[in-house]
């Protein structure tokens, strides 16, 4: 009886069944019933108005980057849809309501067992560790492979939060809180071991120059709508478009990357009193114990040296996507996150420029070739969700987020795989990271701690 | 119109202008909404403060803004996100917007 209600109910897709786990996740955090319907449909809301999006994005951009391909052989076929799209995905998945007491229960556990000081009630951020326990369940059918990818990206990413809290004080000037944000956090997993290359080049750290006229000149790559009317232009005279329709494309384009992140705010504020009820209830359980609060790296991206490096990275990107072997991502609506990816890589080099621009760039390279690899996962798995792509002319879909990321991918690829081998790998590289950085590591005193953070398993 | 008194306009501004500047503007918006002050909240990208910030009264950041000048008054909002000293932050914007 209660199957077949849940098959009617899963049957009628996200749009109904999304308003409805929020709802239920929100009366299980003792939200009041009527906050908790609001907040599951204007979620639900959310969900529809991030699907229009997409389809017009889809619509346009699928069809011109197939006539790319045919004109000059630049297969860039993987739309890049954002990491809005994703999270729309996400938080659609019918076993997100599990992911979301697992990943806090994860927390609670290395809380209690003190593992961790990370206190990460940031439930937003939380789509980052669940969408690949997601599309794991999504390739293996199974529910307990999917909750173990998420526990081991809950894991690593408290992990890392506490092992970067140092970078988050000293250079971002902001003690007390540390940023389980795995958009931001994955990039070191590429940027630490380059970072200890680069410093046995003689000379590289006092090559430093600084380029105060980037904002001026590059400023519109932080212009979500400047950047999508350009691209969009651009694209559309790369599929040898007429005038018209290259403008048609040039306005839509720009319409999305603004519409966007209006959409995806609606899910924020639908989550926004569940939220804001789970930190109430961590914070009384743990009372007295000193924390790091976890904040969404949104609080960093700010910074001057950040933005600058973005600003750089952001055009490099495009023309790396081009020139990669094995790339097909097209990258676009998530540049607008790049500052995210960069975040933590300039903290890491303490405002390092020309290490910056080299770290930035491998960081969104290898973005775009795990974007590619997961690629046909990602549209079968938004497909499903009724995301509508019929109109993309055979166009994937991918983003900057997701398995796209360093770190997820890893995961991902782990539980995957021929579990036997690579679970057993994974867990023994990890644990050897853990020891090296909190034993062996603090050990060393008399020198500063280094600025090294953590490197995943051996898969490559 | 109401009153003949100009509503006062905020600017609330995080890195990607959705998660957290949400929350903040959320918490101003209710917190206004309170105390019957008659506010206009408008969400946005740090990066886009610089040609945005000239047709508001105020500007909250999430984070530390370190940009260019600007001239109306900037508050910073992190006490929001963290809830230690949230109601001394909420209590200086809302005496700001009065």
């Amino acid at each position: 009886m209660i199957l077949k209600i849940f098959n009617t109910l899963l049957d009628a897709g996200p749009t109904v069944m999304l308003p409805l786990i929020i709802f239920v996740i929100g009366l299980i955090f003792r939200v009041k019933p009527a906050k908790a319907f609001r907040s599951g449909l204007t979620v639900g809301i959310g969900f529809a108005g991030i699907k229009l999006v997409i389809n017009l994005l889809a619509s346009n951009l699928g069809p011109a980057a197939q006539d790319m391909v045919k004109n000059f052989g630049i297969k860039l076929d993987a739309l890049d849809v954002g990491w809005g799209a994703i999270a729309a995905v996400t938080w659609s998945s019918p076993i997100i309501a599990i992911l979301i007491f697992v990943i806090l229960l994860s927390n609670i556990v290395l809380l209690i067992l003190k593992k961790t000081n990370t206190l990460d009630v940031d439930i937003w951020n939380y789509h980052h560790m669940a969408i690949v326990g997601i599309m794991t369940y999504f390739v293996t059918k199974n529910v307990a492979l999917g909750v173990a990818a998420t526990i081991s990206m809950a894991v690593i990413t408290f992990k890392m939060s506490d092992w970067t809290e140092h970078l988050v004080k000293d250079y971002f000037g902001l003690p007390g809180v540390s940023l389980p944000t795995v958009s931001a956090l994955s990039s070191l997993v590429v940027a630490v071991p380059l970072n200890m290359l680069l410093d046995r080049i003689p000379g590289i750290n006092k090559i430093n120059f600084d380029i105060k006229d980037a904002k001026k000149y590059l400023g519109f790559f932080g212009e979500p709508m400047i950047m999508g009317l350009i691209l969009g232009g651009v694209i559309g005279a790369l599929a040898k478009y007429d005038i018209t329709k290259v403008l048609g494309i040039a306005v839509n384009m720009a319409a999305v990357m603004v519409l966007i992140p209006k959409m995806t705010s609606l899910f924020m504020e639908g989550l926004m009193p569940i939220s804001e009820a789970a930190k109430k209830f961590t914070k009384t359980k743990f009372k007295g114990r000193k924390f790091l609060i976890g904040l969404d790296a949104a609080v960093v991206v700010g910074n001057t040296e950040v933005i600058t490096t973005s600003l750089i990275v952001i055009p490099l990107t495009i023309a790396l996507a081009v020139v990669l072997p094995g790339n097909r991502v097209l990258p676009f609506a998530d540049l607008a996150v790049v500052p995210f990816r960069v975040a933590l890589v300039v903290a890491l080099t303490r405002g390092n420029f020309i290490k910056n621009i080299i770290m930035g760039l491998a960081c969104t390279g290898a973005i775009l070739l795990a974007g590619t690899k997961t690629a046909p996962v990602m549209t079968e798995l938004a497909k499903s969700t009724g995301i509508d792509l019929s109109m993309a002319g055979g166009a994937l879909i991918s983003s900057f987020a997701a398995t796209s990321l360093t770190v997820s991918f890893i995961v991902f690829e782990v539980f995957t795989g021929n579990i036997m081998i690579t679970v057993p790998i994974f867990i023994a590289s990890f644990m050897a990271i853990w020891f090296y950085i909190e034993v062996i590591k603090k050990r060393k005193k008399g020198e500063k701690v280094e600025t090294s953070e953590e490197k995943s398993p051996v898969l490559q | 119109m109401q009153g003949g008194i100009k509503m006062k306009r905020v600017l609330v501004a995080c890195g990607n202008g959705i998660a957290t500047s949400t929350v903040v503007a959320t918490k101003i918006r209710e917190a206004c909404e309170d105390q019957g002050v008659d506010i206009g909240v408008t969400q946005c990208k740090l990066l886009e403060v610089a040609s945005k910030v000239s047709d508001y009264d105020l500007l909250v950041t999430t984070g530390k803004f370190e940009g260019e000048d600007v001239n109306v008054p900037v508050i910073g909002a992190m006490s929001l996100l963290t809830g230690f000293g949230e109601e001394e932050t909420i209590e200086e914007i809302v005496n700001a917007l009065k």
